[in-house]
């Protein structure tokens, strides 16, 4: 594979691309996984670091750490999880624009709610726990090959 | 035509990951516009005030016992006790910025009040931009306490100004001594707290025989509260934030009381006797 070819999609297969993303979405379901065990299992204290910023603790039981009283973690995973059967081949193929759109609207979302949570660890909290980095990391890169998977079929489409 | 189409719709997918990445970098590099205000912080606190939250009734703050008191004194062996003039010290390291501190200052003052007399305390308030913003409380800083029971020292490293220079993010206030700093070095370390906690403040030192690290209450009560609504709602013993606030300063007060041998009996009461035993 040249480098040309990484960076200029259109050489790419889309069922590669297809499959790059659904390993991502295992990732950040193992991710989000260990983040709700977190959540609920480490015992923290309610204090201010004066040392670390990187500070897992301070993010994942912070009052930004739920929403409506349910742990941002488990909603991670739920989106993780969506994110994976949206992307089996069998929604890939489908012809229905109510599949094709809702990915990009969903994966969308959660790229807008990593930049929320990102703004939140940098100027609200001043810690980053590392684990989230790994959970946005995926998002991103979530985003980024439904994108190019779903221009690649829609390509591939006309051709045929 | 099609290949040119499918080039524009490649070059809008390479717009939009450009936008994100720019988004992205906006984020991190944005900074929030501080609107801590140094004069509110400077201002000294209102007597009136003071005495409301010192003077609350002693069926009110029984009533409320351990209340909803999350961290308590945990008991350390230092290898020598902190006293001066005979008189077991308490140290208390924090910074005005901290919403723990914030919340923990409260019940601190309560406690404190039934051992001696505090002077020259100010109103401040946590950081705006922090988590649970702007908590309304007072500071140690150019603070003085005199009792014949115990001593004080409180350490107000930082204030609420933001300080894009200064490591903290905040600037500095008082500065500590060597020997302050050495006590924070070696108990608010492993295998006193957690080492993702390592440092962590309010560090309260209790004469090298308890030690609390952290609020002892959530400072989630005190979210968008003035400090005449936090004083008014210490009068019934039921109330979410008399529960917490009196909660925590009985339990500092039974830590204290541990340490002067359970006097004034005005201030180690039955009550707080009682919370002694779970130290």
């Amino acid at each position: 594979m040249s480098i040309k070819s990484i960076f200029v999609f259109e050489n790419l297969k889309p069922k590669k691309i297809v499959e790059v993303s659904l390993v991502i979405s295992l990732f950040g379901i193992a991710d989000a996984i260990y983040l709700t065990i977190a959540h609920y299992t480490q015992a923290t204290i309610l204090a201010c670091p004066t040392t670390s910023f990187i500070n897992c603790d301070k993010v994942t039981t912070s009052s930004y750490s739920e929403i409506f009283g349910i742990p941002v973690s488990i909603l991670g995973l739920a989106f993780f999880l969506a994110l994976f059967i949206i992307q089996l081949p069998i929604f890939w193929t489908s012809k229905y624009l109510w599949v094709k759109t809702p990915r990009i609207v969903f994966v969308s979302i959660g790229l807008i709610s990593a930049f929320w949570f990102i703004y939140v660890e940098l100027h609200k909290l001043h810690a980053i726990c590392l684990y989230c980095t790994g959970i946005h990391t995926l998002t991103f890169l979530s985003f980024i090959t439904i994108l190019l998977a779903s221009e690649n079929f829609q390509a591939t489409n006309k051709k045929a | 035509m099609a290949s040119n189409s499918n080039k524009a719709n490649h070059n809008r997918v390479y717009g939009i990951i450009a936008a994100a990445v720019i988004i992205l970098l906006l984020i991190i590099v944005f900074r929030s516009p501080t609107t801590s205000n140094p004069n509110q912080a400077d201002a000294l606190a209102p007597q009136k005030l003071i005495n409301q939250i010192t003077s609350v009734p002693t069926s009110v703050s029984d009533g409320v016992g351990n209340g909803s008191t999350t961290t308590k004194a945990s008991p350390i062996s230092a290898k020598s006790y902190l006293t001066s003039k005979g008189l077991p010290q308490i140290l208390y390291m924090g910074a005005e910025y901290c919403p723990y501190c914030a919340a923990e200052r409260w019940p601190m003052i309560i406690a404190l009040s039934k051992f001696g007399t505090f002077s020259n305390l100010h109103t401040t308030h946590s950081s705006t931009t922090d988590v649970y913003a702007d908590t309304q409380t007072f500071s140690f800083h150019d603070s003085t306490f005199v009792s014949k029971y115990i001593g004080f020292t409180p350490v107000e490293m930082f204030s609420n100004i933001a300080d894009s220079n200064a490591s903290s993010g905040y600037t500095t206030l008082d500065t500590p001594t060597t020997a302050q700093q050495s006590l924070m070095s070696t108990y608010d370390a492993p295998p006193y707290v957690s080492s993702s906690n390592q440092g962590a403040i309010p560090f309260i030192y209790f004469g090298g025989k308890y030690l609390i690290v952290g609020a002892s209450y959530s400072p989630q009560v005190l979210q968008g509260k003035s400090y005449q609504q936090i004083a008014n709602s210490l009068s019934s013993s039921n109330n979410t934030i008399a529960k917490g606030m009196l909660g925590a300063a009985n339990n500092i007060t039974a830590t204290i009381c541990k340490l002067t041998n359970n006097q004034p009996s005005s201030a180690c009461t039955p009550t707080i006797m009682g919370l002694e035993s779970s130290l």
